[in-house]
């Protein structure tokens, strides 16, 4: 986000665009990153809304607000799509991926820079797309896994599951361009001496999920199709009657739903790994174990997908091996864990805000990841299958871990991005009110699910009230964290502090430190040097 | 500069223009694209090849007359269970509840279903046993879910299944103990009732300007 100033300084042969065109037609990857971030923040405002509204109807036993039990099927299928789509996504792939990538390789920008603005403007489309779809025909109340036969003609008749479905293709489609650019730019463009071995662990890690995105979204692009052609144009490969079967959604889409959580959670690894090394002042110890593992992790990954689906029927021989797959994604995940905590073994930590969010990823990731470890077990899912046991743990690895790996990257990042540095004060003090507000919000969550409380309901029995009215107490004290956020974002940014090249010292050892802040809106145009960069 | 250590490759086997090897990657990228989308869609296919030879899920394999297995003198109960979606207004039961039958030897049993509506249907039956793993060896020579049925308003049917259980199913060691396998069929109303509706005629009835008043389906004949 440079101003004139800085235009000046670096316009010679192009025309830098100005108004509205710098931004629509923008192919800038600083300036699509910042479109990216700020629509994360508006999907942020949106899903958090939906899931307030939930919280609050969970308050207490009985039907408070919202006695239209398909709208609150519409709101919890809002709150799942918005949230994986248009926050996290957007956030930590896009946003920070388009503008730190190029930095960090020594990349004048994309290798792709105007597939990169289509990818941008078809997720904005995607966006008005699942707006309408709330809005027409009584809304998709399906929940974000759309199974059939509810997500059918006969049970969804209208058309908003097929705006969603719309929505979801125009989504997938910029998710596919935009993982061809990160590759193209990652093989093709590093800067010479930057062979792989010693690229950012962050870049290491967006590549990994550029290449997840490539291969599980085109089948879930097949899945919506056949859901598409099934509601409207006769078909029955979801239909028994016609001779197709519902499991087939299942298996697609959990084919394409288990990779995309780890093309999720990958990135937020990547910016760990980064701030962890930064303020221990030392390189990400094992630096090879992490890149791989993080590989092995996208790997494993596509080979896991029925642990969704042991409820289903299938063989004892079946759930055991999706059993042991799943639990073997937990050793190349404890490698990164113990990596970063060797980090930070024998450093000298600054607990700056950014290394506060790191620190609570790490210890968070890990309490989520362990129910996962609880769930892979095929015998116990039975008890916990579409409890909120399993709400509890996607909520610690997802709302917890990776929101707070995007709390941390703003922080981290904020003063190249703006030129503005964050006050420390403010930050900290969010940091400590999120933490508290999402420990009190989903801990809870395990404890009724462990109880029986099923998913996905507006009204349960009074014996899961205790657990509920604690964790909506902790919804509104998340709320306040994000409210301050957004405080601590207009301070940064209507602030006098100019932030320096590289504010954080000497652990701060990649590409991006070396421009200045906010970064130029060209930079790299001569091809750095690398000598000085970590690893091998 | 300084010197570059050894262990850094240097790309000295490039020869292409950065623009060029972008294109090159892209089209290989679109390519893997296209590849996955194309096994999405083959997921149906393959599903159905994948459970026809495995027997997943306790889908029943075809065979033709006569049986091709010997028979042994190993008994195996076969019991029958029939269902019927709540959309297709038929009534649907097997008309024996269990066969006794030796292993490799063929045997006919019989369902029955009626028209309880007024109107013809079409109707598609799916099927499969349980236990599933007995799926691999149970063998239908001839049966009626092969084809669809049309029923005309208040007709019963009687439908034949001949079928075998493979011997083999002592010599696995995880069907061994199978002694009693129950075979089940579920009839739906078939999407394409296009036989049905050829059972019907439509017949208009007009006012004396010869105007169409209204109109209503009733059977041909």
């Amino acid at each position: 986000m440079s101003d004139t100033a800085h235009a000046d300084a670096h316009d010679h042969h192009d025309h830098r665009p100005t108004g509205w065109r710098r931004w629509v037609y923008s192919t800038n990857h600083k300036d699509i990153g910042t479109m990216y971030i700020v629509m994360a923040m508006i999907g942020a405002i949106v899903g958090t809304a939906t899931s307030v509204a939930i919280r609050l109807e969970l308050h207490e036993p009985g039907i408070q607000f919202i006695s239209d039990f398909q709208f609150y099927n519409v709101l919890v299928t809002a709150h799942g799509f918005i949230m994986v789509f248009f926050v996290v996504m957007p956030a930590l792939i896009a946003g920070f991926g388009n503008w730190f990538i190029p930095l960090m390789i020594g990349a004048p920008d994309m290798a792709f820079p105007r597939m990169n603005n289509i990818s941008f403007w078809l997720l904005a489309a995607a966006l008005v797309m699942l707006v309408i779809a709330g809005l027409i025909d009584g809304g998709p109340g399906t929940g974000w896994t759309v199974y059939p036969p509810l997500s059918n003609a006969d049970y969804h008749p209208g058309m908003a599951v097929d705006f969603g479905i719309l929505s979801l293709h125009l989504a997938g489609a910029s998710s596919i361009l935009g993982a061809i650019n990160f590759i193209t730019t990652i093989v093709n463009m590093r800067a010479p001496g930057m062979t792989f071995h010693r690229m950012p662990l962050f870049v290491w890690a967006e590549f990994v999920t550029a290449v997840l995105l490539l291969l599980a979204i085109p089948v879930l692009a097949g899945a919506l199709t056949m859901l598409l052609t099934d509601r409207n144009f006769g078909t029955t490969f979801f239909s028994p009657a016609g001779g197709g079967d519902p499991l087939l959604w299942q298996h697609l889409f959990w084919f394409f739903g288990h990779p995309e959580v780890y093309i999720i959670i990958i990135p937020a690894f990547g910016v760990i790994s980064q701030i962890v090394s930064t303020f221990a002042r030392k390189p990400v110890f094992g630096y090879l174990g992490m890149a791989y593992a993080m590989a092995a992790i996208g790997i494993v990954g596509f080979v896991v997908w029925a642990h969704h689906m042991y409820t289903v029927g299938f063989n004892v021989e079946t759930r055991a091996y999706f059993t042991l797959a799943t639990m073997v994604i937990a050793v190349p995940t404890g490698v990164k864990v113990f990596s970063w905590l060797a980090t930070m073994w024998g450093g000298s930590i600054k607990f700056d805000t950014p290394m506060l969010y790191a620190m609570g990823f790490i210890f968070l990731f890990v309490v989520g990841g362990v129910t996962g470890v609880t769930l892979a077990n095929a015998g116990s899912d039975i008890a916990f299958h579409d409890t909120y046991f399993v709400v509890a743990h996607f909520h610690y690895v997802l709302s917890v871990a990776a929101i707070f790996a995007m709390y941390g990257g703003f922080y981290y990042w904020i003063g190249k991005m703006s030129g503005k540095q964050y006050p420390e004060g403010l930050g900290r003090l969010q940091f400590w009110v999120s933490f508290v507000g999402v420990n009190i919000l989903f801990f809870p969550q395990h404890f009724a699910g462990m109880a029986g409380m099923p998913r996905r309901i507006p009204d349960f029995p009074d014996a899961y009230a205790g657990w509920n009215m604690i964790s909506s107490w902790g919804t509104y004290i998340t709320v306040v964290g994000a409210i301050l956020f957004f405080v601590v974002l207009w301070k940064t940014l209507k602030s006098e502090n100019a932030a320096e090249a590289n504010p954080w010292g000497v652990g701060a050892d990649t590409l991006e430190w070396t421009v200045e802040s906010p970064a130029p809106f060209h930079t790299h145009e001569q091809t750095p040097s690398i000598s000085t960069q970590p690893a091998e | 500069m300084t010197k570059q250590p050894d262990k850094i490759k240097r790309r000295t086997t490039v020869t292409r223009e950065p623009k060029t090897r972008n294109g090159v990657t892209a089209v290989i990228l679109f390519g893997l694209v296209a590849g996955m989308t194309g096994l999405a869609f083959a997921s149906d296919p393959l599903y159905r090849i994948f459970c026809k030879v495995t027997g997943y899920g306790g889908t029943t394999q075809v065979a033709e007359a006569p049986a091709k297995s010997k028979i042994v003198d190993q008994m195996v109960t076969v019991r029958f269970d029939a269902n019927v979606n709540k959309l297709l207004p038929w009534q649907f039961k097997p008309v024996q509840n269990t066969i006794k039958v030796r292993l490799g030897e063929q045997a006919i049993a019989f369902y029955e279903a009626t028209n309880v509506s007024d109107k013809p249907i079409v109707g598609t039956a799916t099927f499969n046993v349980a236990p599933f793993k007995a799926g691999e060896y149970f063998n239908k020579i001839e049966c009626f879910c092969f084809t669809e049925q049309v029923l005309k308003p208040g007709q019963t049917v009687q439908m034949p299944v001949t079928f075998y259980v493979d011997q083999s199913i002592i010599k696995d060691r995880n069907t061994v103990d199978v002694k009693s396998i129950t075979l089940s069929y579920t009839f739906f109303a078939s999407d394409d009732q296009s036989e049905a509706e050829k059972l019907q005629t439509t017949q208009f009835i007009t006012d004396e300007k010869d105007t169409i008043i209204s109109r209503e389906v009733v059977p041909k004949g």
